[in-house]
This record gives structure tokens, C-alpha cells and sequence, in this order.
């Protein structure tokens, strides 16, 4: 295992380019400019599979990328567009997406709307949770960004509002996003791999619906401090097929409610940084086409530190706790249960320059959620043997830009 | 001779202060191409331009930014002007490019380069050490 981590990073470091600029080019006297991101992973751990992944023995299972292109039509209309795809165990399964279309017009710093395939603003990192590069660490906190759940929030279908307002120097300035349109969740995402398996036994034919919502974040006038709050409020259905009890019949479920309230908080100072966040989502919905009501209750909140302590290394740590309550089950005579991931990360980054960098992150794991239930990470179909109650995991990652 | 001695600490300790100050604001100069209407922007406009969240001065004035790669007026502007470090700003930038809500800014060498960029473009805006020659470009007030 170690002989092939060491090979996957020189593999990765030999291949990459030490410089390649972002490639821009004009269409009628307009620039347009085209980015582009990949990164490739290895996760390690000691018992249980995580992620989806065969973790135990290794998996290099761990890659995505994206590229845009996007230009200004006038000087405050602008359109652009970005593909994405994954393959995270049997995440993603290399089915490319849309990941944004936007046309946006910016009539003056207090109000804009766009509108097409729009990036969600929920929390600090909810519309940049792909992007790599731009953090710290190899996985973002999975009590708030939980990988196998990206579908669910990643992005909307409609338009927003949003703007800033400088409140006055001694206030600060608040900026606000506002939103509403529709989810479609892919078909490789967790909830749908979750209830596949045993006792669901439910494919999925389409699962989405009405999303919207609202984030407002103030810039305090102490320097570096950042504090918001964002809520979503959803109307989801799914439609499909169930063998759960015997023959292939239709199936249907959805939303009476469901509800995501994030507040968080960041400061920033030189070569450190802060971030914290809480999240609570809660969801009651009818299952299997009305015959089941079902309520979950997901908690999660975490603290994270990072400093920068040389030019290319950065330094950081975070402890995310995740809990989760699925109460007595009218219908379904399922006890009540709650279950819980305490997660506490060390990660060191290396930038090896502008475009490229390499990760290095320990997980120490406690607790696996409720496998059966809700996507957690662990899942019952990737680990057939018991689950162990601690997990440890090592994460490598490296990521190229431009 | 304790108090003399006070007096001197006290003096030399003013004495770095003030220069260090002067040296950090009049360290970098903002220039605008000559089609830039204004003769002055406020601190507010400057961090709202190069944070790309308006395209527009207060008088109406269209502005696109551009920024140099490094050296002492980029590290000076985009402490004291945008709040950030150098870091933090390519990743706001990058978050913008790759969320769909903004674009990557024009970015040229080092000082040289920004006068002779902001000098043959329209709306440019950028900023270079009080030093540098700006011929073809008009220098801005800040207000």
C-alpha cells in the first residue's frame, strides 16, 4: 500500500505541467475564458469501507474534473457553462453532468439575478464543495459537505436574486442570495445507491423537485470576520420500481416536509484561518407510495483551523460531529434509533505551485451513523461483514488547476 | 538622564512610525485609462471593482481591473485595499470562475506592464508604486 501511494504521487507530479495558463480567446472583440480543474485521490483505511469505496484494501477509486468556458456579452451580462464528472466509488460512475449554465446580468453591486443550471449558496463552501484546490482539505467536513449527498444541494434549476449593501464602515456589509428552482438528483448518487440495496430494494426512475431558499452574510467591520446564515426549504418526489415486497411494482415518495437551516461563521487573519458551521436538515416523508411515514433528523456541525507556515504548506484541522435521529416509524414499526460520526482530521498541503498541490489527511472516526437509513458514508451493501465502531482512514490527494 | 533617555526611545520609536506609514500609503499609486471620466475613487470603489462585484466607478464610469502577478504594490494593494492576502485572493477569484458568479481578472507581469496595459485600455484601472512612470495613463485620487 505504501509502495503505491508513493507511485501514484510521482506518477502525478512527473505528469503535471509546472505551468499552463488559463486559455482565453476572443469572439467578436469578447474574451472568453476557459478553466479547468482534475483530481485524483486514494483513500486507505483500517476496517470498514468508507465512501462507497473498497477503503480496506485501498482505492484509487477517488477522481473527478471540470472544465468552463465563460465570457462577457456586455459589460454587466455575462454567460458561461461548466461540465463535471466523478467517479468516487460508485459515486459519479463517470456519468458527465451540467454542472452550471448561467446567463447573469449585474444591474449594480446591491442587485443582480441569474438564471439557467445555478451553483447553490448554502453555507461557507455548499457551491465550491467540488473544487478541490481551493481548500484546505481533502474532504470537507462530511457532517455538513457530505460527499455522497453533493446531489441534493449542489445545484438548482431557476434563477437568483442576490446583491451587497455596505451597511456603513462601522457595520460592515451584508450580501444576500436568494433563490428558487428545481433539484434533479444523478442516478450515482448516495440515496439512490443506498436504496438499491436491501431491505429499500427501490431504483430510482427520476428523484428531484422544487428547491428554494436564502443565504445572508455579513462582513463584520472586524477585519477577516465573516458571519451568515442560509436556509432551504425543498419539495422533493422520487419515482421508480421496488421489489421489496415481491414483484417489480411502481413506487413513489415524497416530501411533506423538508428543511435545511445552516448558520456559520469564518475568520480569517494573515495565514490562518477559522471556519465553523452547524447544520441541521430535517425531512418527513411519505414512503412506498404513502403506505410509510418517515422522519430523519440530521445534525452536524464542525470547527476547522488551517494556517499557512511556509509559502507552499498549510497546515490544518478540523473536528466535525455528525448526528442523526430516525424516530419511531408510524407504520413501520422500526424503533427509534439515532447513530453519530465523530470525525477529528489532520491534514497537511503542499502546493507545488500556482496550479498544483498534493494533500495528506488522517480521519480518526468514531461512530458510522445509521447505515441502514440515510447516507453517511458507510453503507451496509459495502460492508457486509459487521461494522467496527471506530474508523481510521488516510486520505492522499492531489489536484491540478487552471 | 533616565528621562532624556525615555524621550529618545520615544522619539526614534515615533520617528519609524510615521515613516513606516508614510511609506504604506504612499507606496502604491491607482491609474485609470484616459477614458476613466473620474479623477478620484474612494477606498469602497476600489475593493468593489477588484472584487468584481461592480464594473462601475460612482461617476458611471465603466472599469475592468487589472492586477500584477506580485512585487511590493500588488502585495501592498491587496493587504491594505481588498483586506486580503495574496492566497486568499486567487482563491476568491477562483471560486468566482468555477461557481459560474465571475470571471478571472486580467493579470500582467509587474508594475511596467500595468502602466502600459492601463495606458492602451479602455476602462482599465490598476494600481503601481508611486515610482513607476505612467505616461499615456491618468493617476487617481483616493478619497
Amino acid at each position: 500500500m505504501r509502495r503505491a501511494i508513493f507511485y501514484f504521487l510521482l506518477g502525478c507530479v512527473g505528469a503535471a505541467p509546472a505551468y499552463l495558463p488559463a486559455q482565453d480567446f476572443k469572439v467578436f472583440d469578447r474574451t472568453v475564458q476557459v478553466h479547468g480543474f482534475v483530481s485524483q485521490g486514494i483513500a486507505y483505511s483500517n476496517d470498514n469501507n468508507w465512501l462507497t469505496m473498497q477503503t480496506s484494501v485501498g482505492s484509487y477509486s477517488f477522481t473527478d474534473f471540470g472544465a468552463n468556458a465563460s465570457m462577457p456579452l456586455t459589460d454587466k451580462f455575462r454567460i458561461g457553462a461548466q461540465i463535471y464528472d466523478r467517479n468516487l466509488g460508485q459515486l459519479g460512475r463517470w456519468h458527465p453532468s451540467l454542472d452550471w449554465a448561467v446567463a447573469d446580468y449585474r444591474f449594480n453591486k446591491w442587485f443582480g439575478i441569474r438564471g439557467g443550471k445555478v451553483k447553490t449558496a448554502l453555507g461557507l463552501y455548499n457551491d465550491t464543495q467540488d473544487l478541490d484546490f481551493l481548500h484546505t482539505f481533502a474532504l470537507l467536513p462530511q457532517s455538513i459537505y457530505a460527499i455522497d449527498l453533493r446531489d441534493s444541494t449542489i445545484a438548482h434549476e431557476g434563477g437568483d436574486v442576490y446583491g451587497s449593501v455596505s451597511l456603513s464602515k462601522k457595520l460592515g456589509t451584508l450580501s444576500y442570495t436568494g433563490y428558487a428552482g428545481q433539484r434533479q438528483d444523478s442516478h450515482y448518487g448516495g440515496y439512490p445507491y443506498l436504496l438499491k440495496g436491501a431491505p429499500a430494494l427501490i431504483n430510482f426512475s427520476s428523484y428531484g423537485g422544487l428547491q428554494y431558499g436564502g443565504d445572508l452574510r455579513w462582513s463584520t467591520p472586524l477585519k477577516g470576520l465573516l458571519a451568515g446564515i442560509s436556509r432551504m426549504d425543498e419539495n422533493i418526489d422520487g419515482y421508480g420500481t421496488t421489489t421489496a415486497f415481491g414483484p417489480l411494482t411502481p413506487y413513489h415518495e415524497w416530501s411533506k416536509a423538508d428543511w435545511t437551516n445552516q448558520y456559520y461563521g469564518q475568520y480569517a487573519h494573515d495565514k490562518l484561518q477559522i471556519d465553523s458551521e452547524y447544520r441541521r436538515y430535517w425531512r418527513n416523508q411519505e414512503i412506498y407510495s404513502g403506505a410509510f411515514s418517515v422522519q430523519t433528523d440530521v445534525r452536524g456541525w464542525y470547527v476547522a483551523g488551517a494556517y499557512r507556515v511556509a509559502k507552499r504548506l498549510q497546515l490544518g484541522s478540523y473536528y466535525s460531529r455528525y448526528s442523526i435521529d430516525v424516530p419511531a416509524q408510524v407504520g413501520l414499526g422500526v424503533p427509534a434509533e439515532s447513530g453519530h460520526i465523530y470525525d477529528k482530521v489532520v491534514t497537511g498541503r503542499v502546493d507545488l505551485n500556482r496550479f498544483m498541490n498534493v494533500k495528506v489527511e488522517g480521519h480518526f472516526m468514531d461512530g458510522y451513523g445509521l447505515p441502514g437509513y440515510y447516507p453517511s458514508g458507510f453503507y451496509t451493501v459495502d460492508n457486509p461483514q459487521e461494522l467496527k465502531p471506530d474508523t481510521s482512514a488516510l486520505v492522499v490527494k492531489t489536484g491540478f488547476n487552471f | 538622564m533616565k528621562s532624556f533617555r525615555f524621550h529618545l526611545i520615544f522619539i526614534v520609536a515615533a520617528m519609524v512610525i510615521l515613516v513606516s506609514a508614510s511609506a504604506s500609503a504612499g507606496g502604491v499609486k491607482i491609474i485609470a485609462n484616459s477614458s476613466v471620466k473620474a479623477d478620484s475613487v474612494s477606498a469602497d470603489e476600489l475593493k468593489n471593482v477588484f472584487l468584481e462585484e461592480t464594473s462601475s466607478l460612482s461617476d458611471g464610469s465603466h472599469v475592468e481591473p487589472v492586477l500584477a502577478k506580485g512585487g511590493a504594490a500588488h502585495e501592498t494593494f491587496v493587504k491594505e485595499y481588498l483586506g486580503k492576502s495574496d492566497a486568499a485572493l486567487q482563491t476568491y477569484y477562483r471560486s468566482l470562475v468555477f461557481t459560474g458568479k465571475g470571471s478571472m481578472p486580467k493579470t500582467v507581469g509587474g508594475d511596467a506592464e500595468v502602466a502600459a496595459y492601463v495606458a492602451k485600455t479602455k476602462g482599465a484601472i490598476g494600481y503601481v508604486t508611486s515610482e513607476t512612470s505612467t505616461e499615456g495613463a491618468k493617476t487617481l485620487q483616493v478619497k
